[in-house]
C-alpha cells in the first residue's frame, strides 16, 4: 500500500473506533442516568430532565473532548520526541518535560494565575517555558558526538524530572497550602469537564503543536537515516529539529496545563502504531492524534467507573499500563528506532 | 458529674497526682492540675480560650489562628510535623492532641520524652460539648465550661426545634472542590445539615468525608449548594465552576453560598456559629441574619 492509502485506511479505522468509544462513554458514569435518558438529552427532547442534561452535556461531553485532545496531544508529542532523538523511549513524562511544564504551571499559580481564559493562556505559556527548559536540559546532558545514547537520555530525563519535582515540592512547602491545596491532586493527572473557553484554547494549542510536528514529518523520516544522510538529501536538520521540538513541547505543555502530567501515553500509542503501520512519520503523526485520544478516553472512562462513585486519577491508570511497557521496551529495543 | 467525682476521688489518693481518662478512654496520671498545656489541635486551642483557660496554654500549632490571642502564643509547627525541640523548650506538663490530624508517631515520641498526652477525638456535636466540659474540669475552669456548654446546647436546640417543622431542601455541601470531597455518613457536617433541616444529597455517599465524582454529586439535583472556603481565597472561583451547570435547581435559583470551613470543620465552640450560618442559608425565610460577627 502507498503511504497515502495506508494513511487513509488507518485514519478511517481509528476515527470510527474513536467515535464509537466517545459515544459509549456518554452512557457510562456514576450518576444514575439511564441510556434512554441519555438519548433523550442527546436528541434535545423537552422531556429530558435538567439534571440529566447537566450530567451528559456539561460533565461527560466536555470531559470526553478533553480526553481525546490530551491523549492525541501526548501521542503526537511522543512521535515527535522519538523521531527527534531517534530513541523509542523518548516521551514527555520520561524526558522530564512534563515535570518542567508542571513546575511552570505551579509557579504561575504562585503568581496568582488561576482560571479564566486569559489566565489559562498564561498557564500554558508558563508550562511551555518549563517544558522547553526541561527538554533542552535533558538534551544538553545526554547529547554525545554520535547522537543520543538510549540509557543516557533516559537517565538525563529522570534527573531533570526529579529536579523539577523537587522544585515543585519547595514551592508547595513555602506557599500557603490554601493557595496550592489542589496541586497535589492535579499532579496525579486528572481530566475534568473543561469550560468551553478553555476547551477552545486546548484545541488551538493542540492544533498548533500538531501542525508543527506534522509539517516536517517527511524530513523527520529522512533524519532517521542519520543527520549526514539527511543533509545530503537537502534537509535543514537543525531547523526541522527546532520545529518538532517546539511542537512536541507545546503539546506536552498544553496537556499539563489543562489536565496535569499524564504519563506514558506518548510511549504506548506511538509504539503500537509503529508495529501496525510502520515507521513512516507522515502516517504516524496523524494516526497518533486519533489513537492517543482513543487510548486516553478508554483510560479515563475506566478512571471514572472503576471505583464509582469516587474516581481514580487517569494518570494513575496510564502509569499502571505504561510502566511495564517501558520495561519491555527498555529490555527489548535499547538501540534506535529501526529506519 | 460522674467525671468530676472521679477526678475528685482520684485526686485524694496521692498528694497532688491527678488520674484522668481522656475522651478516647486512655487513662493518664498527671502530677497535678496542668498549668503548661501545649495544644496540637486548633479546636482545643479555641475551646481553652473560650472557657478562660488561655493562660494555661503555652504553645499552639501554626493552624491555631482563632481567637486572635492564639496567634500570640508560641508556635510549635504544623499538626503533622510539630517541632519536638520547641515543645520540650516550652516545658509542658500536658500536650493535647488528636488521632484525627496528628500522627501516631508524635504521641509515641512525646511519651518517650515523658510528656503526658491527652487525646481527643470528637466526631459528633455532642462530643464537642462534652469536650468543653472535660477541658473545663481538667484545667480548673469547670464552671465557665459548663456555662458555655449549656449556652451552646440551648442554641443548638433552638435551631433544631424550629428547623424540624420546615420542609427539607436538597443540599450539596462541598468540603473541597478538586478532588471533590463531601460529607457523608457519620460526618459532623452531615449531622449539622440534618439539624438545620437540610436533606444532604451526599448523606449516604460513603463513610465520613469521601471523594465523589462530580456527576454523582449533581445527580441529586441539589436545590442549595454550599461551598466551604478555606483561608478565604477560593470562594468566588469555585462558585463560577458550579454556576456553569445551569440545569441544577440551585443554579437556577442562585442559591450557591459560601461558608467558612475554618468554623464548620473544627470541633470547637464556633461549630454552633456554623450551625446557625447553615440554618440561615438553608431556610433564609425563617432564620434571619443576626448581628453576630
Amino acid at each position: 500500500m502507498s503511504p497515502t492509502a495506508r494513511l487513509v485506511a488507518a485514519l478511517a479505522v481509528l476515527a470510527t473506533a474513536t467515535a464509537v468509544a466517545a459515544m459509549a462513554a456518554l452512557f457510562i458514569g456514576s450518576a444514575p442516568v439511564s441510556p434512554r435518558d441519555v438519548l433523550a438529552v442527546l436528541g434535545g427532547r423537552a422531556s429530558a430532565a435538567p439534571v440529566d442534561q447537566v450530567v451528559v452535556l456539561s460533565l461527560r461531553l466536555p470531559r470526553i473532548a478533553a480526553a481525546l485532545l490530551a491523549g492525541g496531544a501526548l501521542a503526537v508529542a511522543g512521535v515527535g520526541f522519538q523521531g527527534l532523538t531517534r530513541n523509542p523511549l523518548a516521551e514527555p513524562s520520561v524526558l522530564g518535560v512534563s515535570s518542567g511544564a508542571a513546575f511552570g504551571v505551579v509557579l504561575a499559580q504562585v503568581f496568582g494565575l488561576r482560571a479564566g481564559p486569559l489566565e489559562i493562556l498564561g498557564l500554558v505559556g508558563f508550562a511551555f517555558v518549563g517544558a522547553f527548559v526541561a527538554g533542552t536540559a535533558v538534551y544538553a546532558i545526554a547529547a554525545r558526538a554520535g547522537g543520543l545514547p538510549v540509557h543516557t537520555l533516559v537517565l538525563a530525563g529522570v534527573i531533570v524530572g526529579i529536579f523539577f519535582s523537587s522544585a515543585i515540592t519547595v514551592l508547595i512547602s513555602i506557599v500557603d497550602f490554601d493557595r496550592l491545596g489542589g496541586v497535589v491532586h492535579w499532579l496525579l493527572g486528572n481530566l475534568g469537564p473543561l469550560p468551553p473557553a478553555e476547551l477552545g484554547l486546548f484545541v488551538a494549542a493542540t492544533a498548533l503543536g500538531f501542525w508543527l510536528v506534522l509539517h516536517p514529518s517527511r524530513q523527520l523520516n529522512l533524519l532517521a537515516l542519520g543527520e549526514e544522510g539527511a543533509l545530503q538529501l537537502g534537509v535543514d536538520a537543525e531547523r526541522v529539529k527546532r520545529r518538532i521540538f517546539a511542537g512536541a513541547a507545546l503539546l506536552a505543555a498544553a496537556v499539563v496545563a489543562f489536565a496535569g502530567p499524564i504519563g506514558f501515553v506518548g510511549l504506548i500509542v506511538p509504539h503500537a502504531l509503529r508495529l501496525a503501520l510502520g515507521p513512516d512519520n507522515r502516517v504516524l503523526v496523524p494516526a497518533a492524534l486519533l489513537a492517543g485520544g482513543l487510548f486516553l478516553l478508554v483510560a479515563d472512562t475506566l478512571a471514572r467507573s472503576l471505583i464509582a462513585p469516587a474516581e481514580l486519577s487517569v494518570g494513575v491508570i496510564t502509569s499502571f499500563c505504561g510502566a511495564p511497557f517501558f520495561v519491555y521496551l527498555l529490555r527489548s529495543r535499547t538501540e534506535r528506532i529501526e529506519p | 458529674m460522674a467525671f468530676a467525682a472521679l477526678v475528685l476521688a482520684a485526686a485524694r489518693v496521692p498528694a497532688d497526682a491527678l488520674a484522668v481518662n481522656d475522651p478516647t478512654g486512655r487513662s493518664l496520671t498527671l502530677p497535678g492540675v496542668p498549668r503548661r498545656i501545649v495544644s496540637l489541635v486548633p479546636s482545643v486551642t479555641e475551646t481553652l480560650f473560650a472557657i478562660g483557660a488561655q493562660d494555661r496554654l503555652v504553645g499552639v500549632t501554626d493552624f491555631c489562628d482563632y481567637p486572635p490571642g492564639a496567634r500570640r502564643k508560641p508556635r510549635i509547627g504544623g499538626m503533622l510535623a510539630p517541632s519536638f525541640e520547641t515543645i520540650v523548650t516550652l516545658k509542658p506538663d500536658l500536650v493535647v492532641a488528636t488521632p484525627a490530624g496528628n500522627r501516631e508517631e508524635t504521641f509515641v515520641q512525646l511519651e518517650r520524652l515523658r510528656i503526658p498526652v491527652y487525646l481527643v477525638n470528637p466526631t459528633r456535636l455532642a462530643d464537642v460539648l462534652d469536650l468543653i466540659s472535660r477541658l473545663g474540669a481538667l484545667t480548673g475552669h469547670a464552671a465557665e465550661a459548663s456555662r458555655l456548654a449549656a449556652a451552646l446546647d440551648v442554641r443548638v436546640k433552638g435551631v433544631a426545634e424550629r428547623a424540624s417543622q420546615l420542609p427539607r431542601p436538597r443540599v450539596l455541601y462541598v468540603l473541597w472542590p478538586d478532588p471533590l470531597i463531601v460529607p457523608a455518613r457519620g460526618a459532623l457536617v452531615s449531622e449539622l445539615l440534618a439539624l438545620v433541616g437540610a436533606d444532604s444529597v451526599t448523606a449516604n455517599a460513603g463513610e465520613g468525608y469521601p471523594r465523589l465524582s462530580l456527576e454523582a454529586a449533581v445527580s441529586g439535583a441539589p436545590e442549595v449548594i454550599i461551598l466551604a472556603s478555606h483561608g478565604g481565597n477560593q470562594g468566588p472561583m469555585a462558585r463560577e465552576k458550579w454556576a456553569r451547570f445551569a440545569g441544577l435547581p440551585a443554579v437556577k435559583s442562585g442559591r450557591i453560598h459560601s461558608v467558612s470551613g475554618d468554623i464548620l470543620h473544627r470541633y470547637g465552640p464556633r461549630v454552633v456559629d456554623g450551625l446557625e450560618d447553615l440554618a440561615r442559608l438553608v431556610h433564609p425565610e425563617v432564620f434571619k441574619p443576626s448581628g453576630r460577627r
